[in-house]
């Protein structure tokens, strides 16, 4: 994979405080590249670092494999931040064309045309922005960053506050210009069911360290890895709970009625679960190998990292 | 240069459509500057033009504070006025995170905020001193001693006075930047009464004459304190800085 987005070993102290501490990562061409965090994690500091913002401490950062603080850098690169910083007074048309010329996009009325109506706009291209919808102001934001066509692109949670119809918008939005322009996006969320609809890829930070990073369906399978859940005909008596649980190498997680669910230790498959199970008179009605959701994974992965 | 001038123009455009400052700064500008016009012609130009001997410096110095003045709360009012929205709104609103991501540098953006809100009170002080000049004249010393113009107190008015705000916007947008938002209007507030007050009851009470090279100077040493002092502080415009201070 030729990174888009390299971050290697930055280190970033705000005060006395280390917000970011040997943080490595990268992104390559089309990814969608989630980046989770608790609120506190540093995931703010890693997106102004990565828009010259912020200096690093240490480490290197690069983006399409040059300095960011190169202005031609940073001519690639479109951004939405936590706050829109879209001019209120102004039309979504003027603003757009504002940062047009700043950018020295030819063709400038084309380019805002399309832009807005990719966004869903276009009718609304000529009022001010004060009388826009949380939602159409962050699929402004969205268009705006897009407007001198950047090969990156780094949201800082863009659907924050957008109600559900607004979020599948911008998320189909998001998805298009990945897929169909080839671009990367960097994506800041909290919301870990619309990484998980969209990233291929992510890292979760906490307290300024990468606790995990790689290939989202790889990560869920791993960390699902030989989780089975097994549901019977009739309910488990308590004696063979005990017993069930009494073997380590089957690692029964929960019982809820007649639905089991195990995470087996490696070289314990699930075959053998069900032959201990039919040992002992259980019938079983289904049995499926699970894979760990993004919410089970995030949880997991800070519940480890907690100080004891 | 170019993208400075931008800058201006966007921000110009911007604040323009915040109604309450602009009403504002229109009411009050034009109580201060009729008031004060209206005052000095009624207690001290007309009771002058009624003695059989004019005292023609007496005149000067009058028409001189009622420039002066008119300069100051036009130019002044109006940087009290936008200071917050061009600091402490697009500060806390993102506006400015978001232009220091983009390939401009932070000196231009400082510049061009500082330039844009102070551009509007220098087209409406000016043009209301030079109202009040031609309307006082008109009224009062064409049809008796001719026109009255002071060399000294023009350049006080139409270049130093603008000198000065100017310098002061460019100081109080560089500590908003790179401070707390509202350090940067707090400045501004602080600094228009202070200075209108002292600066005009010294030419009153005649301790400085408002007509003469030394008040000049003087308001020119104020503008250079002031630019020296940004020049110190500019050191600490970072983009670093500005974002953090956020």
């Amino acid at each position: 994979m030729q990174p888009v987005i390299s971050i290697k070993n930055v280190k970033k102290a705000l005060g006395d405080r280390e917000v970011l501490k040997d943080i490595s990562f990268t992104a390559g061409k089309s990814d969608i590249f989630g980046y989770l965090g608790p609120n506190g994690a540093g995931k703010t500091t890693t997106i102004r670092i990565l828009l010259g913002l912020l200096q690093a401490d240490s480490g290197n950062v690069e983006v399409l494999g040059k300095n960011i603080n190169l202005s031609e850098t940073r001519r690639k690169i479109g951004f939405v931040l936590d706050s829109d910083g879209l001019y209120e007074n102004m039309t979504a048309e003027d603003n757009m064309a504002f940062y047009t010329r700043i950018y020295g996009v030819s063709e400038a009325e084309e380019r805002i045309g399309s832009l807005l109506k990719i966004v869903n706009l276009d009718d609304r291209a000529r009022d001010m922005v004060k009388t826009y919808s949380r939602g159409m102001r962050q699929r402004l934001a969205l268009a705006r960053s897009m407007v001198h066509d950047p090969e990156v692109l780094i949201l800082d949670e863009p659907t924050a506050g957008v109600d559900p119809s607004g979020q599948i918008e911008i998320r189909q939005i998001m998805i298009n210009i990945a897929r169909k322009e080839n671009k990367t996006i960097f994506l800041s969320s909290h919301n870990l069911d619309e990484v998980q609809r969209i990233c291929n890829r992510i890292a979760l930070i906490d307290r300024g360290k990468i606790k995990l990073y790689g290939e989202l369906k790889s990560l869920r399978q791993g960390m699902g890895k030989g989780m089975v859940e097994i549901k019977t005909r009739q309910p488990i008596p308590e004696s063979l709970e005990l017993e069930i649980k009494s073997l380590p190498e089957l690692g029964l997680k929960e019982k809820m009625d007649e639905m089991l669910i195990f995470s087996p230790t490696e070289g314990t498959g699930v075959s053998e679960i069900i032959s201990f199970l039919n040992s002992r008179g259980v019938k079983i009605e289904e049995a499926v190998k699970k894979e760990a959701s993004l919410e089970e994974l995030y949880s997991t992965i800070l519940k480890e990292a907690e100080p004891s | 240069m170019r993208y400075t001038s931008l800058i201006i123009k966007t921000s110009i455009k911007n604040n323009i459509h915040f109604k309450i400052p602009l009403i504002i700064y229109i009411i009050i500008t034009l109580i201060c500057v009729v008031g004060i016009t209206a005052i000095f012609s009624i207690i001290s130009i007309s009771p002058e033009m009624e003695k059989e001997l004019t005292d023609i410096s007496l005149l000067e110095t009058y028409l001189g504070v009622i420039m002066y003045s008119t300069c100051t709360i036009g130019v002044g009012v109006n940087l009290n006025a936008f200071a917050f929205q061009s600091i402490t709104r697009e500060k806390t609103r993102g506006n400015i995170e978001s232009l220091l991501a983009t390939p401009l540098k932070a000196g231009s953006i400082w510049a061009a905020k500082s330039i844009a809100t102070f551009i509007p009170g220098l087209i409406v002080g000016e043009f209301l001193t030079i109202l009040v000049m031609i309307v006082i004249n008109y009224i009062y010393f064409i049809p008796e001693i001719g026109f009255i113009f002071n060399p000294w107190t023009a350049v006080s008015t139409f270049i130093i006075i603008p000198l000065i705000f100017l310098s002061l916007s460019l100081l109080s947008h560089l500590v908003g930047l790179t401070s707390r938002a509202a350090n940067g209007n707090i400045i501004v507030q602080i600094f228009l009464p202070v200075f209108a007050n002292v600066m005009i009851n010294l030419s009153i009470h005649h301790v400085l004459e408002i007509t003469s090279w030394t008040f000049t100077a003087i308001n020119l040493g104020i503008a250079a304190v002031i630019i020296i002092i940004s020049i110190f502080l500019m050191r600490r415009l970072t983009k670093e800085r500005i974002v953090l201070s956020g």
